[in-house]
């Protein structure tokens, strides 16, 4: 049993405590999941039920926690945790150390004391609970997001604890993986894991979860069985955002071509990632491009600002044909807002990060332009912060801020809400609806069918580097 | 892409060689790089690498590596020509019929030799280097490491430097991406050049940095930096590698004799 009794907690040099009197206790078998609004204090509710938070980091803590009969002080070192708890991370990458799949599941293994026997047996039972049989040498780089966070899960399960802890497992992971990661975790709760899961997507789990908690502001403002917490209406909406009422009318190819795609075809090196697209946009649509990871949908946006050429065929934006046209003059016509925006954050303050691609285009009237990107998205009163410590919601936002300023007429974006809670993906998803409205063509790609489905005017279906169906017609 | 000094999974001849061989097959062959100045001999050093490479299935992987060998004997055969000047010359750099500064850099045989000298001793330490890390495991270089008493926490160290290589390269071209659709502009004259570098290193950074937070919670929590080791699938020496050891041990002592008689 994992206990946390009242715990308050403050990293060093803040003010606003991360955690405020939270008590919680995690029984034998049970699963907690814990949602709630991002900067809530998640992270450091997972870092404080697994020991962590206590061994690892300075600040101020109150409270205590009990991990298997155990205050977490009694413990002497985090290894001395790792035989009592494991945990999962949201970032996949970084939670692989070795070069092949077998490589890092034996190397967790072979530090818990076990016959070499008993290793071989585990190994096998553990890959086979996890999906990851065809994957056994696969090196980090030729697996795909959601693969590599059941080689850490899987790392995890190798050492043999009764407790797992899991921070946004999913975060970064499309539906079909997080479906997955949900099934194995079932699994586990079936053998009798007791499992803290922090997540957003309360629908992908919600047949293991025993207990729902709800944390605010590193408080929390509701817990209980699932049925009694989801009654009350304000948490229902933000665990079940409503995105039916985006969109008001439907707006179909209304205005001129914009986009003009004839006969793309574009190949690395022997893989053909597009055949023969052909697609026309027009002026003022909100179109959704849905489909399987590798299906090319990320291949032929950035034909779209050059960033691909293609191999052979043409696209041609406003009239031009992009091979007559560089990547910095596509910009002012194109903006392209890439899936993480940790990507592009490098200056000191959120007005310095959109001020950078308007100087860039050299826009005059840089103030104005910039305070209304600023205001389009909702963080006017965040200008002088350093962009990284916004939350990862308000840092979509600024991302899309940062694309919006250059004024392009087209805005293409990579799963602009993945990662994000209900309320977030909301505000992202009102915010390019707004933009619609204003005049710009708006293209995304998602893989949340519900955002397709009530805020597109057409979505568009790829599947290995072909257009399936088009309900724009055309 | 590329991935520089990865570990590649394959069932050849090097792959199959435990560890300790080929740790001291490369120590034997850097010592023999760096006493050796003759250039036929370093040329034969290198084609033997070579035939290693070609034998264990690994003369791609090898030969990746020319481009970078061949911008780096450049570099070195001018810094050598420049600063070590040394018998007879053969032309100069800036041709004779230029006023003021025309015969100046004098390209001598001396200065070439040393050039061509570096350049064959570390194109053999780099497709040593490079034969050992893409055959083995680097759960095994953790093995080997550890047994002789090198701290876990430094070992864990150069295996995570080797290890997220490829991911940075990955990483540092989806930046640059994102930054040419802001309309990134590389930048002309030093400062600007300069200048420009910082919308793709600051987020490579700081991304890193944030990255190592969760990596080195994960060492812990695995447990990896735990003393007790159950050792699983251990390589052991095998007749390969007793043939191995006899082969460098001849060629230990070829060396030494040419050494003495003054031949290489």
């Amino acid at each position: 049993m994992i206990e946390l009794n009242n715990i308050s907690y403050s990293y060093p040099r803040t003010v606003q405590p991360a955690l405020h009197h939270v008590s919680l206790s995690l029984k034998k078998g049970r699963c907690v999941m814990v949602t709630g609004p991002s900067g809530a204090g998640k992270t450091s509710l997972c870092l404080a039920a697994s020991g962590i938070l206590h061994h690892e980091y300075g600040g101020k803590k109150e409270g205590t926690v009990i991990i298997d009969n155990r205050n977490v002080a009694e413990y002497k070192s985090l290894s001395d945790l790792a035989q009592n708890v494991g945990i999962v991370f949201d970032d996949a990458e970084a939670q692989m150390i070795f070069t092949t799949v077998e490589e890092e599941l034996l190397s967790a293994l072979e530090h818990r004391g076990l016959t070499a026997d008993v290793i071989e047996e585990r190994l096998d039972a553990i890959i086979k609970t996890t999906y990851l049989e065809n994957l056994r040498d696969r090196s980090p780089h030729h697996l795909s997001g959601g693969q590599k966070q059941r080689v850490a899960l899987a790392a995890t399960l190798a050492l043999g604890n009764e407790f797992l802890i899991l921070d946004e497992p999913t975060s970064e992971l499309d539906e079909h993986a997080t479906v997955r990661i949900a099934e194995i975790l079932t699994d586990l709760k079936n053998q009798g894991k007791t499992i803290l899961l922090v997540e957003h997507k309360y629908r992908n789990f919600k047949n293991m979860v025993d207990t729902l908690v709800i944390l605010e502001n590193g408080a929390i403002t509701a817990s209980g069985s699932p049925d009694e917490v989801l009654a009350d209406q304000r948490i229902h909406g933000m665990i079940f955002p409503d995105f039916s009422t985006i969109r008001k009318t439907v707006q179909n190819g209304s205005g001129e071509p914009i986009i003009a795609v004839q006969n793309l075809t574009h190949s690395y090196g022997e893989v053909t990632a597009l055949a023969g697209i052909n697609l026309t946009i027009h002026k003022g649509e909100f179109v959704a491009i849905v489909g399987e990871n590798g299906s090319g949908k990320t291949t032929l946006v950035k034909h779209f600002n050059r960033l691909l050429s293609p191999t052979s065929g043409d696209v041609v934006i406003n009239g031009r044909n992009t091979k007559e046209c560089s990547i910095a003059e596509l910009a002012r016509d194109v903006g392209l807002v890439f899936q993480n925006p940790d990507h592009m954050f490098f200056a000191d303050t959120v007005r310095e990060e959109i001020a950078y691609g308007v100087n860039n285009l050299g826009i005059g009237n840089s103030d104005t332009v910039i305070d209304a990107a600023l205001r389009d998205a909702g963080l006017f009163g965040t200008a002088d912060l350093y962009p990284r410590w916004l939350s990862r919601g308000e840092r979509q936002r600024l991302a899309i801020a940062c694309v919006v300023a250059m004024q392009p007429g087209i805005i293409v974006l990579d799963e602009p809400t993945t990662g994000l809670d209900g309320n977030e993906a909301l505000l992202v998803i009102r915010m390019l609806k707004n933009l619609q409205e204003k005049g710009h063509t708006i293209i995304i790609i998602t893989h949340n069918h519900e955002i397709a489905e009530h805020c597109a005017d057409r979505i568009i279906l790829m599947e290995n580097g072909h257009i399936m169906s088009d309900t724009g017609g055309a | 892409m590329a991935e520089i000094l990865q570990y590649v999974h394959k069932d050849a001849f090097l792959h199959r060689l435990n560890p300790y061989t080929k740790i001291l097959f490369i120590i034997l062959v850097t010592i023999m790089a760096i006493i050796a100045t003759d250039i036929p001999f370093l040329i034969l050093m290198v084609a033997v690498l070579l035939a290693f490479a070609a034998y264990g299935e690994m003369l791609k992987e090898s030969l990746n590596q020319l481009k970078l060998i061949l911008i780096m004997s450049v570099i070195f055969i001018l810094i050598t020509i420049i600063t070590m000047p040394n018998g007879e010359t053969l032309l100069y750099l800036i041709p004779q019929g230029i006023p003021f500064i025309g015969g100046l850099v004098p390209i001598t045989t001396g200065g070439l030799q040393i050039g061509v000298v570096l350049t064959l001793r570390f194109m053999i330490l780099i497709f040593a280097f490079q034969l050992f890390l893409v055959s083995t495991q680097p759960r095994d270089i953790v093995h080997a490491m550890e047994k002789v008493h090198i701290p876990i926490d430094y070992i864990l160290m150069f295996i995570i430097a080797l290890r997220f290589i490829p991911t940075l390269q990955i990483e540092g071209q989806r930046i640059h991406e994102a930054q040419l659709a802001r309309g990134f502009n590389p930048g002309t004259g030093f400062t600007g050049k300069i200048r420009s570098v910082s919308p793709i290193v600051i987020p490579l950074v700081s991304n890193a940095l944030l990255r190592s937070n969760v990596l080195g919670l994960t060492i812990d929590m695995r447990g990896y930096r735990t003393g007790k080791r159950t050792h699983v699938r251990e390589r052991v020496f095998e007749k390969r590698d007793y043939a191995m050891m006899t082969v460098m041990v001849i060629a230990g002592c070829g060396f030494v004799a040419l050494v003495v008689a003054q031949m290489v």
